[in-house]
């Protein structure tokens, strides 16, 4: 298309160079028919070939070469004038700044070669050309390079929605499965119920990767989703996990996600130590305008009043250390509760 | 007796479902595997519990949560899940399901729901209790004229208990309450939180200009 429209506006520039001499009408007339030829030539793609190229350069070569016959031996503009333009911007499309290049030194030599005289507007018309075939034909790379890309990524986008949509398609039967191979194993008692908690910690899995899969991974401006973020650290953590979250994602600074995770998994790592393998912790993620609230409670038996201030005294530093220190690093403040009903940390950072 | 439709798209569930409730004495008045059958059947199935599976083949499940309630305002909607889609899982508590449950609860869980949904009370999980908290708080967040409802703090406190899966009875006994107050501030919540979504459903129609011809 580029070359049609190009053709089409050398049409023009051709009829400059129509008020020279008569003997040169012929020469003119075959770059008309040429023009027309070309124009046709260039359309299709299949016909777009190195052969037709180098035919376009060679009489454009040609009709610069007959300048002297048809024009007197001091001639100063030739025949085609401009018109070899298009021969050189075809070049510079398909072989980009190397065919650009090849193109304008041949079409210089040949405008060069006859002239006895090189004055300065000859030698401006050269090197336009030799700078501008280059010019022309990297910025046709650049283009083309820029809509490849462009189209790879809409396809990466494409690809990834639908896959998305058959993840969800897939995943919704296989929780179904599981979570009735978690009721029936459990109803069934014995080698069955180990069964069906095996399905039911799948199933579990497995639900938080698609809640996952809904969350962005990182926003603008560095902000991270924390529900995702405590999502995936909560799945991977050997105690079992309830997460609640506001719905949607909470972006918070990356160090607060960072950290905030790194103090919850601190709070689980206790549950497991001190409630063992088979309690049960639930994570509230609560995210206000300045702030967020990370609560962790556990269904173990509780602590004793005073006996994280006494290991704090004795210098036994591991809890308060990854949960306190983490959580005031960030300008924020963790309290414990305990009952009978078990311990529960509550995590506040403020977002500045 | 509680006199109960099961809506389900999976034979599986719908069957299995059918027999726990029939087991445990239930009486089950129709079964439906998707949203237009549902529709279709709800009138003259005239349940007390609709047990309603969100991810229907036609993606109604919240649109038939306010249907049938709007056709028959002391129907109650359970909502029974499995992936747990927060969007949704909303919506359809906003539009006025009472009670939610994951598929993998057991079948005592989905009994005992069922019981306590027809009684009016509301089943929670805590992952709706944390989504309901955030809903609220970003309300309190938004602007100051509002007309829609804030929870107080002792309802948020009871949810944010609920949120991190304390039973009625641990919140009863950790606040020094009874039981049934602690039951009253969960349905309080639950009812503002339909409220408010009428109330911005009025505001929009409203805005919109939707009011003029009434």
């Amino acid at each position: 298309m580029v070359v049609t429209v190009n053709m089409v506006g050398l049409n023009v520039y051709r009829r400059d160079s129509f008020s020279h001499p008569e003997l040169g009408l012929a020469v003119v007339s075959a770059c008309v028919a040429w023009t027309g030829a070309a124009v046709w030539l260039y359309r299709s793609r299949a016909r777009r070939t190195p052969a037709l190229l180098v035919a376009d350069l060679l009489i454009a070569v040609a009709a610069i070469a007959v300048t002297p016959w048809v024009k007197s031996e001091a001639f100063l503009a030739t025949v085609p004038g401009f018109w070899v333009m298009g021969a050189l911007l075809a070049w510079a499309i398909h072989w980009h700044w190397k065919g650009g290049l090849v193109a304008a030194v041949v079409l210089s030599a040949t405008d060069l070669a006859p002239r006895e005289v090189v004055d300065q507007g000859n030698y401006g018309n050269v090197f336009l050309v030799l700078v501008g075939g280059p010019v022309v034909g990297f910025l046709c790379e650049s283009l083309q390079r820029m809509a490849r890309e462009r189209d790879a990524a809409e396809r990466a986008a494409a690809a990834a929605e639908e896959r998305t949509r058959l993840a969800r398609a897939v995943h919704d039967g296989v929780l179904q499965v599981l979570a009735m191979v978690q009721r029936r194993g459990e109803a069934a008692g014995g080698e069955w119920a180990e069964l069906g908690r095996l399905a039911g910690e799948q199933e579990r899995g497995l639900r938080s990767l698609i809640r996952q899969q809904d969350t962005v991974a990182t926003a603008p401006g560095g902000r991270v989703d924390l529900a995702g973020a405590l999502e995936a650290m909560a799945t991977a953590h050997p105690v079992r996990v309830e997460l609640a979250t506001p719905g949607g994602s909470v972006l918070v600074p990356e160090r607060v996600a960072t950290e905030t995770v790194a103090a919850v998994r601190a709070c689980l790592d206790n549950v497991a130590a001190h409630v063992g393998p088979d309690a049960t912790a639930w994570v509230l993620a609560q995210a206000g305008g300045d702030s967020v609230t990370v609560s962790v409670r556990d269904d173990g038996p509780g602590i004793t009043d005073g006996r994280l201030d006494e290991a704090e005294a004795e210098g036994r530093f591991g809890v308060a250390s990854s949960i306190r220190g983490r959580v005031e690093e960030l300008g924020g403040a963790a309290t414990v509760d305990s009952g009978p009903w078990g311990t529960e940390w509550e995590l506040t950072v403020p977002l500045a | 007796m509680v006199r109960v439709m099961v809506v389900d798209d999976h034979p599986m569930w719908r069957d299995a479902v059918e027999r726990d409730l029939q087991a445990a004495g239930h009486e089950v008045v129709g079964v439906a595997s998707n949203g237009r059958e549902a529709m279709a059947r709800f009138p003259a199935a005239a349940p007390q519990v609709v047990v309603l599976d969100l991810q229907l083949p036609d993606h109604s499940g919240v649109q038939v949560t306010s249907m049938m309630l709007e056709h028959d305002p002391a129907a109650r909607v359970l909502i029974l899940s499995a992936s747990g889609e927060q969007d949704d899982v909303l919506d359809a508590v906003k539009a006025g399901a009472t009670g939610y449950l994951v598929k993998s609860a057991s079948s005592a869980e989905l009994v005992s729901a069922v019981t306590r949904v027809a009684d009016g009370d509301t089943v929670f999980t805590p992952g709706l209790a944390g989504l309901v908290l955030g809903e609220f708080r970003r309300i309190a967040d938004g602007p100051a004229d509002d007309p829609r409802d804030q929870l107080t703090e002792r309802e948020t406190e009871i949810l944010k208990m609920v949120a991190t899966g304390m039973s009625y009875k641990q919140i009863a006994a950790r606040l020094v309450l009874s039981h049934r107050t602690v039951q009253n501030h969960v349905q309080n919540t639950l009812r503002k939180l339909q409220m408010n979504n009428r109330v911005q459903l009025t505001r929009w129609a409203i805005e919109h200009g939707l009011d003029d011809g009434g």
